[in-house]
């Protein structure tokens, strides 16, 4: 798949720009606070309906305006337009080729991104929360259902916990938190077992573009942490009830699940060198990426924000070997200095287009 | 048509009508515009149309009861379908709110009686059973016997819940405990769907096993 062109209407610090785009390397360059980031961000946007950095859409409106858009037109099977808009008195609506969505959920996984970030750091040092999300993304962009149970499991849960809050000492009903598990425990159940399937697959991949990145025999694995790898469901709601009226939230169950980071059998967080986490974060998200791609037979677009402050010289080459390979399509890279992103795919022959951001551009 | 004013910077040259327009646009659906378009529309009929309107709204108020046997809306002390001589009732259909129960009516595929629960349970909106006409359902099951109780509430998370915790209550009576067959409209509220699709649905209505 391919972005051949973008046109932002007062998103973020964009008030009226558009871009044409080449088919594999397209680079923003321009000095800090140009809004390079934000041009990533809102191609992100096109692909999750939502913002990689920003939770509410109304920080994504250019200050002092009140609506804002985003509109893509993309190649796959055929040519297809994605507008999506929203605003503070205004739905929020994405439509293809003109047709609105009945809900955002349902554009999930048409237009599939793997964003590089800086930040993606909070992978290894941030909360389990973090890492579910990255299982959660990989999955939901390519079944449906599991994005449905998601949603689902969530709804589920809320109300089991606004339950549990609502006891406040007085005795416990029984019955109504037996008619939330037995909801709750076939869903997270079916979620626990696709989150296993994952990982099983994912392992091998990564381990690959972790050691084409590494180029070194460094042993690195990740294991997927669950109650339900040794009890039911069932079982685990059973054996913390008493726990979760005390607590007046459900203890356990897939929404505390973890994925564990690990390098040479010891955990990453603890042990891993700073560039040592770093190229195994960058090899986290490639192996989304490729994973994405062998499910999909499609290939995502790959946004790398800030690349080159983030790994050294010779790694950053071995990636931009990786990415200018066929396995890799569409890139959009950002870095402050375009001559040398220029420099960094001058070995390769692939098409290559650069972009100048001036800041007047934007504001 | 006329210009229409922008209304963050509107002034009003009459307190009457401002305060009119304030009380329409809280409204669900209608913003300012509408209320201003539907005041001056009001401004313009004989008084006692306006008159008989407002009389028909606090009527709501004052007079509107809920029919002691079945929870929805009534004139009387009973409502027209628990007095009506015609309706079955062996066969109670359980919904949430009087617009479901209008909903059901309308596929004209349902000659029992009807029980409205007031809501479902939604530990988020503060609403638990007791909030809900659930004792009221098992007491008159109690005392009325019927043959069948057909459980019709929404396939989201509040409408299966209440839909369980309901079943559940029931299946120490001696009755027959349907629900409607909802896989049509899974995560849909009962009162968006057709007359056609309900009103199958509730022909094809399956026995609720407890598991
Ligand atoms: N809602 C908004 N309205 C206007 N400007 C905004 C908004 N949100 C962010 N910005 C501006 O966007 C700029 C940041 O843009 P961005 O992060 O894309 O920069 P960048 O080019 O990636 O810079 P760097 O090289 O430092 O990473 C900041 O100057 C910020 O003030
Ligand atoms: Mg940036
Ligand atoms: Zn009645």
């Amino acid at each position: 798949m391919r972005v051949k062109e973008l046109k932002l209407y007062q998103f973020k610090n964009h008030r009226n720009a558009s871009w044409s785009f080449g088919d594999k390397i397209n680079a923003f360059a321009g000095l800090n606070g140009v809004g390079k980031t934000n041009i990533l961000d809102a191609l992100y946007y096109l692909s999750a309906t939502k913002s990689y950095f920003n939770h509410s859409d109304q920080q994504l409106l250019l200050f002092g305006t009140n609506e804002a858009s985003v509109y893509a037109k993309l190649e796959k099977d055929q040519e297809y337009e994605i507008l999506a808009g929203f605003g503070e008195t205004r739905k929020k609506t994405f439509k293809r080729n003109g047709k609105a969505y009945a809900r955002l959920v349902d554009h999930i996984g048409f237009l599939q991104a793997v964003f590089i970030t800086p930040y993606d750091i909070s992978l290894v040092f941030e909360g389990s929360e973090e890492r579910r999300k990255f299982i959660d993304y990989s999955i939901s962009q390519l079944n449906k259902d599991y994005l449905h149970d998601l949603i689902a499991y969530r709804k589920i849960l809320d109300q089991r916990n606004a339950f549990l809050k609502s006891l406040e000492g007085r005795l416990l009903d029984t019955l109504l938190l037996e008619s939330y598990d037995r909801s709750l425990v076939p869903i997270g159940t079916r979620i626990y077992e696709i989150r296993k399937k994952f990982i099983d697959e994912f392992l091998p991949i990564f381990q690959e573009i972790h050691l084409a990145l590494a180029q070194t025999e460094i042993s690195v694995s990740l294991s997927y942490e669950s109650p339900l790898t040794s009890e039911t469901f069932s079982a685990v709601l059973q054996a913390n009830s008493y726990k979760d009226v005390q607590a007046q939230r459900t203890s356990q169950g897939i929404h505390k699940d973890d994925l564990v980071f690990e390098i040479k059998n010891m955990p990453l967080k603890k042990f891993g060198s700073q560039g040592q986490i770093k190229t195994f974060v960058v090899a986290l998200k490639l192996a989304q990426y490729q994973y994405l791609h062998r499910k999909s037979g499609d290939l995502p677009l790959l946004l790398l924000d800030d690349i080159f402050e983030k790994i050294d010289a010779s790694r950053s080459q071995r990636l931009m070997e990786l990415v200018c390979s066929d396995a890799y399509g569409q890139i959009f890279i950002s870095d402050t200095h375009g001559e040398r992103i220029r420099a960094h795919f001058a070995p390769f022959d692939v098409s290559f287009r650069l972009f100048e951001l001036e800041p007047e551009d934007s504001v | 048509m006329a210009l229409m004013p922008i209304f963050a910077l509107m002034q009003f040259t009459s307190q009457i009508v401002e305060q009119a327009v304030e009380a329409l646009s809280s409204f669900p659906g209608i913003g300012k515009r509408t209320a201003l378009r539907l005041v001056m529309y009001l401004m313009n009929r004989p008084e006692i149309e306006v008159t008989h309107l407002a009389d028909a709204l606090i009527k709501l108020k004052t007079e509107l009861h809920l029919c002691k046997r079945c929870g929805t809306v009534s004139d009387q002390e009973y409502c027209d379908i628990c007095r009506d001589p015609r309706r079955d009732e062996t066969l109670i259909c359980v919904v949430e709110d009087f617009s479901d129960l209008m909903a059901i009516e309308a596929t004209a595929q349902f000659k029992g009686t009807y029980h409205v629960l007031g809501g479902l349970i939604s530990p988020m909106e503060g609403i638990g059973p007791s909030d809900l006409n659930i004792e009221a359902i098992l007491q008159r099951v109690k005392e009325e016997g019927p043959k069948e109780v057909i459980l019709a509430l929404s396939a989201t998370v509040e409408g299966d819940t209440t839909l369980y915790y309901v079943a559940k209550k029931l299946n120490e009576f001696d009755v027959v405990v349907s629900n409607i067959a909802r896989g049509i409209s899974v995560g849909g509220e009962l009162e968006y769907v057709d007359e056609i699709t309900l009103g199958r649905s509730l022909l094809q209505r399956t026995q609720y096993t407890i598991n």
